[in-house]
């Protein structure tokens, strides 16, 4: 089996937002819903700080779909357009998609969009990658792992431009992969591990 | 029916069905975006509506079922209104849904490619059966056909209570909310029966005035009586799920604190003051049950304190996002194209837009309106009915 999975070193991410940008040019994003974002931990704005001066802490967490093993949106959905597939990623069918929003109640990572309205761009064009399929209004959306570029073997976008080498793609079923060796050295963690939904995405101090 | 077309109410709640239409419309042609939802608080106004409606569907056929399963006579009389108010309820609680879909265009896949483990899926398919069972009792009922009945309540009745449980699971299996509470089938069913029973007295009260009905003294204060009864067994489930919820003083704490003192709990606090407190105190003693003015205003505050119960319910799960960090969620709703500082928001927040409310209000003039038509045809000739008459007469008497 196959479980691809991205794993990111927080120490070295520096909260450029490259990742979040990456994946808007790559899925063909629209305006105000990114699949990816980049929240600063503890604080209610981007860049805040925790603590009181001068014992000030920040941390930046990259956020989008974390591909749970034991998935919370895929069991709710009532047509199956949310599934698991083959390689262990979450994906969506959008032609079953009805948008009842049962699977953004579901996400504890809110981690997925809806096209509230008829998807905006700006520039006014598809600028993602050809191969991946625009949305229309009225179905959710959200992180593919890159589908499109995973199934023919290249690693997600925010992995190629992260300008830190922050973020790790690789199978976790494979134990000898980069990326289960370094969550093994780093002791990665999962968010909302409580939950048990299994999260594929890790991330290590 | 013609007589129906001259009476200014019966006009008045078609307009609005129409009006509703409209906005609907308009809905369909913009998006979802035209509602207050956004993607940090993605349900709203319709779900909220959603569940009321489910909920007051109940009380009529619950009523009107165990009449014919325990064997209760005096409850037998008002089967034809009861069954009434569910049958229209939920087919209003039905239309909620549909409005509140953002592809409804492609709600065959839930027929064509089912996922069994959804609620959501559980729920239509329950609530199907509930809606062919209001028909088949409502048209059994009129016939006469009483063997029928009896053979369908018995159906009918486990049925009314899984309606409203499988609703309650759709909110109580979510891992990720507050809703996450084995109580949620039990307070739904709870509130079902209050509220239902509530209007099913308000509609029993109007039906009398305009003459279609004739309710007894006695009956009411029987029927005012059990209300009681069940806005007490709300608000002890309400009470343990409180209470369960604020001992630790951990994680759930804080979702109590948004209701008992943030933005939902005005809400709250109608429901247990002026749903819960005042109706059971009015309604507690035999005096007042007496009273048809009282009686009428304690179901009117259960009504309105079981919406307000909905509305705490659900939105208190979407003010605080597990994963918090700054600068938060998109919204990703019009507003946020309208205005980029809109874009992110730290907790959720939801107010409706007048296109939504305009959809809401018309789905439920749509349900007076359907009411008013059904009760004037079946309730009008129900005394040269065998069957009604039979019923009527003791009543009567």
């Amino acid at each position: 089996m196959t479980k691809l999975a991205l794993a990111i070193d927080k120490r070295r991410c520096i909260g450029c937002h490259t990742c979040a940008n990456a994946c808007k040019m790559q899925n063909n994003v629209p305006m105000g819903m990114p699949w990816n974002r980049v929240i600063t931990e503890g604080c209610e704005v981007m860049d805040g700080a925790v603590g009181t001066y001068p014992n000030l802490t920040r941390s930046y967490l990259p956020l989008a779909c974390q591909h749970c093993e034991n998935a919370a949106c895929e069991r709710v959905c009532p047509t199956g357009a949310t599934y698991k597939d083959e390689m262990g990623r979450v994906e969506i069918d959008y032609d079953k998609c009805i948008g009842c929003r049962m699977c953004m109640a579901a996400c504890p990572y809110n981690a997925r969009v809806f096209n509230w309205n008829e998807p905006t761009r700006d520039p006014d064009f598809n600028y993602g990658d050809s191969r991946v399929p625009v949305r229309p209004k009225g179905v959710a959306e959200k992180c593919t792992l890159c589908k499109e570029r995973t199934d023919e073997g290249e690693a997600p976008m925010c992995v190629v431009c992260c300008p830190t080498r922050a973020r790790i793609f690789g199978d976790l079923d494979d134990p000898q992969s980069q990326i289960s060796q370094a969550i093994k050295a780093h002791n990665g963690y999962v968010l909302l591990e409580d939950y048990g939904t299994k999260p594929q995405v890790h991330y290590f101090n | 029916m013609t007589s129906l077309f001259k009476k200014p109410a019966f006009i008045v709640f078609c307009l609005l069905a129409i009006a509703g239409a409209g906005c609907w419309v308009y809905q369909l042609m913009n998006g979802l975006g035209v509602t207050g939802m956004n993607n940090s608080n993605s349900w709203g106004l319709y779900i909220t509506m959603f569940m009321l409606f489910v909920g007051l569907s109940a009380g009529g056929l619950i009523v009107a079922s165990s009449a014919h399963v325990f064997h209760i006579e005096p409850f037998k009389k008002v089967a034809v209104p009861a069954v009434i108010v569910s049958l229209v309820c939920i087919c209003c609680a039905g239309i909620f849904v549909l409005v509140d879909l953002g592809g409804i265009a492609r709600v065959w896949r839930i027929v064509t490619g089912p996922n069994l483990a959804s609620p959501l899926l559980w729920d239509i398919v329950v609530i199907t059966t509930y809606l062919v069972i209001n028909v088949l009792d409502l048209v059994w009922l009129v016939k006469g056909d009483h063997r029928k009945v009896e053979v369908l309540s018995r159906v009918a009745l486990p049925v009314a209570i899984l309606v409203h449980s499988v609703t309650a699971w759709i909110f109580g299996l979510q891992i990720a909310k507050a809703w996450y509470s084995a109580i949620m089938a039990p307070i739904f069913v709870a509130s079902a029966c209050d509220s239902g029973l509530a209007l099913l007295l308000v509609s029993l009260m109007i039906l009398d005035k305009v003459g279609l009905f004739k309710l007894e003294d006695g009956l009411m204060q029987s029927l005012a009586g059990l209300l009681a009864c069940f806005i007490a067994v709300d608000a002890f489930f309400i009470g343990c799920e409180c209470l369960t919820m604020a001992y630790p003083g951990a994680h759930e704490a804080q979702a109590l604190g948004i209701m008992v003192g943030g933005v939902t709990a005005p809400f709250f606090w109608v429901e247990i003051l002026l749903g819960l407190l005042v109706p059971f105190c009015v309604l507690v003693f035999a005096k007042n049950r007496k009273n048809r003015k009282l009686v009428t205003v304690a179901s009117v505050l259960v009504i309105l304190g079981v919406f307000c119960k909905r509305v705490w319910l659900l939105f208190t799960s979407f003010v605080v996002p597990n994963v918090l960090g700054g600068p938060g969620i998109t919204t990703g709703n019009s507003a946020a194209l309208a205005d980029p500082t809109a874009t992110w928001t730290a907790y959720g927040a939801y107010a409706p837009t007048a296109p939504e409310i305009v959809i809401a209000v018309g789905v439920v003039s749509l349900g007076v309106a359907a009411a008013m038509a059904l009760c004037h045809k079946l309730l009008g000739k129900a005394d040269s009915q065998p069957a009604a008459a039979a019923q009527a007469e003791p009543a009567a008497a």
